[in-house]
Formats: C-alpha cells, structure tokens, sequence
C-alpha cells in the first residue's frame, strides 16, 4: 500500500496530506504507527487503550497538518501529541471524570503512581521481566514517558527535553526518578525470589 | 553504610545511557572502581536493561492486523469536523509584534503592583469552579455546555481572558519572587498554584488549536511550560525558581499574555 509514497520525505507526506492528499496522510500514518502504538503501549499497558491513544494521536495530526513547522522533525512533533495524548487519556481514565479541572492539578495526575500490583504480588507468578513492566505501569506518567523514551527509544535526553519541551534538567530528574522506583522493584524482586532473579 | 557523592545523584543512569561527555564519563569511572555501591547501581541497571529486553516488543495491534485500527481511523477523521478540509482556516489574530519585544523587566515592573493582591486573588481562583469548554477530543460535540450553544467563539474568548488573567498573577508571583529569600513554604505555595492552573491551561490550548486561534495557543504553549516547569520542580530550591524565572523572561511571557488577550479584544 502506497508504494508511490514510499521514498517521500515526511514533510513532503505533511505538505501533501494538508493539500487534501489522502494517500499521503495514509503514507504517514503506515510509517510511524509502529512507533506511536509501542509508546502508546509502554504507556498503557494493553491493545485497547493503546489503539485509542494511537487513534486520538493521528487525528490530532490529521487536524494540526497545516500548522507543521516544516524546518522540525516529524517524530519530535509526534512525540508531543503523543504525550499530551497519553495525558489526555489518562485523564478521562480518571475515576472522578472531569472533576480533576478544579483541584487535581496535572502535576498530581503526572505524579500519582498507579494502582496496579507490586513487585512482590507479580514475582511470584513471573519472570523479572514482567516485575519492572508492571513497575514500569505503576510510574507515575511523566516518569514513564520519559523513561520509555530513553530506554525503550533510545532516544537522547535532550531530543526528549526538546521534544516535550520540558529542561533537560527536568527530563534528568524524571529519569532518575524512573530508575530509581525500577531498582527497587528490582531488589525487592531480588529478596522476593531468593537472589533467582 | 556510608553513602558516596553520587548517591543522590542522576550520573550512574547519565553513565549507563551515555548522556555524559568524556571528562565526566572519566570522573565516574573514577568513582566506580572504588566504589562498590555505585558499581552495584551500575550492575542494576544492566540488569533491568537485560530483562526488559526479554519482553516482547509491542507495536502493533494483535497479530499484527492494522486493517480495523485504519478503518476506524479513515471513519473517525471522516466524521471530524475540524479536520483541515472541514475547518475554515481562521486569519492569525493581528498581534501588534512590536509589544512583544518589550522588555519583560518593564512589564514586570509595571505590573508590580498586581504582584501583592496577586496571590490573593489567585487564591480566590482555586475555590471557583473549571471553566467549561467545549472540546471535540474530550466532551462529546452533540452535548456542549448551554452557554456555548449561542456563541462557542465568544465563550472561549472570555474564558480564555479570565484565564490569563489569573495565570498572570501567578507567572508574576513566581517571577518576582527573590531566590535569596523564598521559604520551602513559599515555594511550595507558588507550585501548587501553577500545578492547579496546568490542565485548564492545556485545555485552553487545545481550544485554540482547534479553533486557528495561533496566538492565543501560542501563549498558553509557553505558559504551560513554565507552569509544568514550576509544578514539577521536586526541590525549593533556589536554582529550580531562577530556572522558572528565566523562562518567563526568555519566552516574554507576562507581555504576551497581555498582548494576546488585549488584541483578542478580551
């Protein structure tokens, strides 16, 4: 499938897709929706939410094309919208709905840990693996993202600073928090399994 | 147990993922071969890599099958109203662009006086209900809100000038605040204020967005980030609020939102 839009560049695919041009959005939406999904996943932990994050984050695309900056690179505008689209999802997965507007402020929201298992309740039933995927869930969202970035991107800490347009002094802190909660999943995986792990 | 210098610090993790240049990478190097501590943190974080690494990777639907993943696409970007085709592209809010070279210290000291009863009425502001607006990715379009039925526009454009106003007296706190002489208690004060103004500044973004108001979205963009970078600050320190301050200097941030909202007409 659109193989005539194999070898155009993705502001060509941008300018093109703003122009109308369906095959080209379609063009684009095939060339990074791997990348968009495996965050999104990271993110969620499951198909269905990562499907709705991937949909939420083309249709934003779909939206803001006639306002790409051509002189940026398409994958740190991507990682943007894909930010705001994991917190605009985490949002509305938000057990009092709208209400966080007034005094859950973002901050607590990006800050809060999730209420999934711990360590200790998943080491007995799998491999280490799975403890720091599961640890990794209960992140609290900023310190996911980042980390995933880094770690499962690879990408460096000032594309991500620039990316979501944070300070890199800021994604630092949120990566060393990040690590910081994943070696103590670690060790308590450690203790749990005698050292098996 | 004694705790070494890096303890505290983010270099054993800048070290694993090759963040550090060549005379800090020496330096920790250093460190690591007389400090057993560190060398386990090392060996941690080769192990978390190791077994992340057996996971599987997951970047696409199951078995792979992106068919139904674009169908729904295709139907929901067919079915969205502002999609490029479908919006009419609004003229750029005339910015009179010479105000927003101004010197933000001359703003700020003109506005200084605002500073005292800022706080106050910000204050003030944490007690009144979000403003509702209408948003095509987050409230159902068939259901707005009764008082945007009339006018949308009009109840954006005020909501969005009630906004600013209060974020500016909360921007005007935190760049005015001496470095040399704000407690943890102060500090702390200012970043619950910014981290309640986050997601209603990030809403009125999103508004603006949809509706081509690119200025207005603009400011709220850079308002966001500085209202991200004051919240998320884990420490009150004094380089974490002159980091915050040179922000809203360097983004002219106070003068936008003044200009923006003055030639929205607001």
């Amino acid at each position: 499938m659109n193989v005539g839009h194999r070898e155009t560049a993705d502001s060509d695919l941008v300018a093109l897709a703003a122009a109308g041009d369906g095959a080209a959005f379609h063009a684009l939406v095939e060339r990074h929706r791997a990348m968009v999904y495996r965050l999104a996943y990271q993110f969620a932990g499951n198909h269905h939410d990562a499907e709705d994050i991937t949909q939420d984050v083309f249709i934003k695309v779909y939206r803001s094309l006639e306002r790409f900056r051509y002189d940026a690179q398409l994958t740190s505008w991507l990682y943007r919208i894909v930010m705001n689209a994991c917190i605009d999802h985490k949002r509305r997965q938000s057990p009092a709905g709208w209400a966080p507007f007034t005094e859950e402020a973002e901050l607590r929201m990006v800050n809060t840990p999730e209420e999934r298992p711990g360590p200790e309740e998943q080491t007995y039933g799998g491999q280490l693996g799975e403890v720091l995927q599961s640890e990794i869930a209960r992140l609290p969202p900023g310190q996911r993202l980042v980390f995933t970035m880094r770690h499962h991107e690879g990408l460096k800490l000032s594309e991500i600073a620039s990316a979501l347009d944070l300070a890199e002094g800021t994604v630092k802190r949120q990566l060393h928090a990040a690590v910081h909660r994943l070696r103590g999943a670690l060790t308590s995986a450690r203790v749990t399994t005698g050292g098996r792990a | 147990m004694t705790v070494c210098d890096l303890f505290d610090s983010p270099d054993i993790e800048l070290y694993f993922y090759h963040e550090l240049d060549a005379r800090e990478r020496g330096r920790v190097d250093a460190h690591l071969r007389g400090c057993a501590a560190c060398r386990q943190r090392l060996d941690d974080l080769r192990a978390i890599r190791r077994a992340l690494a057996s996971r599987p990777v997951v970047d696409a639907p199951p078995a792979g099958d992106w068919s139904g993943f674009m169908r729904r696409l295709d139907a929901a970007i067919a079915a969205d109203t502002s999609a490029p085709g479908a919006a009419s592209v609004s003229p750029r809010v005339a910015t009179p662009r010479r105000g927003w070279s101004l010197r933000p210290a001359l703003a700020l000291a003109a506005m200084l006086a605002l500073v005292t009863i800022g706080v106050a009425i910000a204050a003030r502001y944490r007690t009144t209900p979000a403003p509702v607006i209408e948003s095509a990715s987050q409230a159902p379009a068939q259901t707005p809100a009764p008082e945007l039925k009339a006018d949308p526009d009009r109840s954006l454009k005020v909501g969005t000038a009630e906004h600013l106003e209060r974020s500016k007296l909360v921007v005007l706190g935190l760049a005015t605040r001496d470095p040399q002489h704000t407690t943890a208690a102060d500090w702390q004060y200012e970043r619950q204020l910014a981290g309640n103004l986050l997601t209603d500044t990030r809403l009125y973004r999103l508004q603006a967005q949809d509706r081509g108001m690119t200025d207005v979205a603009r400011v709220m963009r850079d308002l966001e980030t500085v209202l991200i970078e004051a919240s998320m600050a884990d420490k009150p320190d004094r380089d974490t609020l002159e980091r915050v301050q040179r922000l809203i200097t360097k983004r002219d941030l106070v003068v936008k939102m003044q200009v923006v909202a003055s030639s929205a007409g607001l």
